[in-house]
């Protein structure tokens, strides 16, 4: 599949996988971005680890830094460290024959739906921004994201839908959006112009689009005032996955009633402690927490899997990219049936590497050891 | 969030410590054969099941309950004495005050809030909210101030401290690194009596 959506149109995605092996011999798996940045952090970060207790993931945190002005590494470091973290808590896990899901908090739900992507545009590969809005440019073409998406119903029973948008043509997504109510009126569908449209084309259109009952806007426009003012605007409810992103955002969206959904992504709130102290706040001032992915292997979409179980305050579908990869790392395939996917049983995230994969796949490989 | 352990049984003890005071004691039995105890002087068993069960877990996986929760914060906590009054246990009160910026710091009986998961919730929203926490020892009983150690262990926060009404005998209290609670029921005589049902 080719991804096409506001911020790129792409065609592969890298990733960088964790390995981390306790005292004890069990091996905890985690994963973060792919990128050179992210790499290169990730070995970093784990040679400051050599040694250190796995059981105390507070302690390693702190290793990484006590406060937002400590993280001298951005969204990078946050990203790290929370590939490695989810590492340290398989491990942990794994370790005290708890699931994932147990350590967290509770094995809530054995199956959690998920959100099957549709991109902005149907495209045979990964081309140009200028290709891009010449096909945007023909209305007829959203007949074939229509499409796809009822192929994606045929295929794996999804219920749930996210639309990303170019964020080019209005026109192309009223239309597009009300084809998609049309075929499929009983499916949740989300609708993402990853905040591209300008505060007042978004207001307009999302205005437009409020008749269609979709699930949510999510980051319509940019930045917390303009989403805020968005969200005044309209009864959808508006979800951020942009804008709210770290701890220090969280008590100027609530004060501000910005969003209705934070959309969290584990790896941009830096860890799984993080993100449960985020759904915590969120859901006691009546904002609802929900897991934001974008195109991870099978650990990272397990690993939310089990936070949606853990975590009573996640009530929406996880979104989730997995299904359009063409290969996988790990050896039990992890598969989207009736639009859901199960916790695989087990301690820790109960996956296991499927070596000959991950050998195929692997670019670059780093081992550290004391 | 109740432990995630698988609870076999359970049974509540109304026990006089020798101040006097009459506590609930509890145990829980996990389905793997431990016991795990809990307790509270406020009468509310719900508080000592709720211990009891993180007991029984951090017991049947040996480890503190720091172990159970993500990790520590601290070692050690400060305790002081300190008049500053308890919040009253009133979630919706609470969010309010908290948004309308009624407080500077959140002095919080973890008895009266009734469990692990509670505090855990204030904490996390005195976190995002700058906030600090203090866990109120209502009857500086030792178990109590264990309980409290075990709990702040857990809780963001530079300032977390624990507070009691009367002098303490010690500035800091270390948190314990033993199974489960790590509580002393042995500085209680009167809790190696009880005839516990199996």
């Amino acid at each position: 599949m080719v991804h096409a959506g506001s911020m790129y149109v792409i065609q592969k995605t890298e990733r960088t996988v964790v390995e981390l092996e306790l005292d004890n011999g069990i091996t905890g798996l985690g994963e973060t971005w792919g990128t050179p940045d992210a790499y290169m952090l990730a070995q970093r970060f784990a040679r400051q680890w050599l040694g250190k207790d796995a059981l105390d993931r507070i302690a390693l945190r702190e290793l990484f830094g006590k406060t937002s002005y400590d993280n001298r590494f951005g969204r990078n470091g946050l990203a790290t460290h929370a590939g490695l973290d989810l590492a340290a808590w398989d491990a942990t896990a794994r370790s005290l024959k708890m699931s994932l899901a147990e350590l967290v908090g509770a094995r809530r739900r054995e199956s959690i739906d998920v959100v099957s992507t549709l991109p902005a545009a149907i495209l045979p590969r990964a081309v140009t921004r200028k290709e891009l809005t010449d096909h945007l440019d023909v209305l007829a073409n959203t007949r074939l994201v229509v499409e796809f998406a009822l192929q994606q119903v045929r295929k794996s029973g999804f219920r749930s839908f996210k639309l990303k948008s170019a964020a080019y043509s209005p026109e192309w997504d009223w239309k597009l959006l009300n084809e998609l109510h049309e075929a499929m009126p009983k499916a949740r569908i989300r609708f993402d112009p990853n905040a591209n449209y300008g505060a007042a084309t978004a207001t307009e259109l999302c205005r437009r689009l409020d008749t269609l009952g979709l699930e949510f806007f999510e980051d319509p426009t940019g930045e917390l005032e303009g989403i805020a003012r968005l969200k005044a605007a309209v009864k959808t409810p508006v979800a951020t996955n942009m804008w709210v992103v770290k701890d220090e955002h969280l008590v100027p969206a609530i004060r501000r009633r910005a969003v209705d959904v934070v959309l969290g992504d584990l790896f941009m709130w830096g860890g799984i402690d993080a993100w449960r102290r985020m759904a915590r706040v969120a859901h006691a001032y009546g904002l609802k927490p929900a897991l934001h992915s974008v195109y991870e292997t099978g650990i990272a979409t397990v690993a939310n899997l089990h936070l949606a179980s853990a975590l009573r305050e996640v009530e929406y579908a996880n979104d989730s990219g997995l299904h359009f990869l063409s290969s996988d790392v790990l050896a039990e395939p992890q598969e989207v049936k009736e639009g859901a996917m199960r916790l695989p049983a087990g301690a820790g995230l109960g996956v296991t590497i499927d070596r000959a994969k991950l050998d195929k796949l692997t670019l670059e490989t780093t081992e550290i050891r004391a | 969030m109740a432990a995630p352990v698988s609870i076999a049984h359970t049974h509540v003890h109304s026990l006089r410590v020798a101040s006097g005071a009459e506590a609930l004691v509890a145990r829980v039995l996990a389905t793997d054969g431990t016991a795990g105890f809990g307790f509270t002087l406020n009468l509310d068993a719900g508080a000592a099941r709720d211990m009891a069960a993180w007991d029984a877990l951090g017991r049947s996986r040996a480890v503190p309950l720091y172990g159970l929760l993500g990790g520590a914060y601290r070692k050690t906590v400060k305790a002081l004495q300190d008049d500053h009054p308890a919040i009253a246990a009133d979630w919706t009160a609470l969010r309010k005050d908290i948004l309308a910026g009624r407080h500077q710091i959140l002095c919080i009986d973890p008895f009266a809030w009734g469990s692990v998961e509670m505090v855990q919730t204030i904490a996390a929203v005195a976190g995002a909210f700058d906030l600090s926490i203090a866990l109120l020892a209502p009857n500086a009983h030792p178990w109590e101030i264990q309980y409290c150690a075990a709990l702040a262990a857990t809780l963001k926060g530079e300032d977390t401290k624990i507070i009691v009404r009367s002098i303490p005998a010690r500035s800091s209290v270390p948190v314990s690194e033993e199974q489960g609670m790590g509580i002393g029921w042995s500085s209680e005589p009167s809790f190696s009596k009880i005839q516990w049902q199996s």
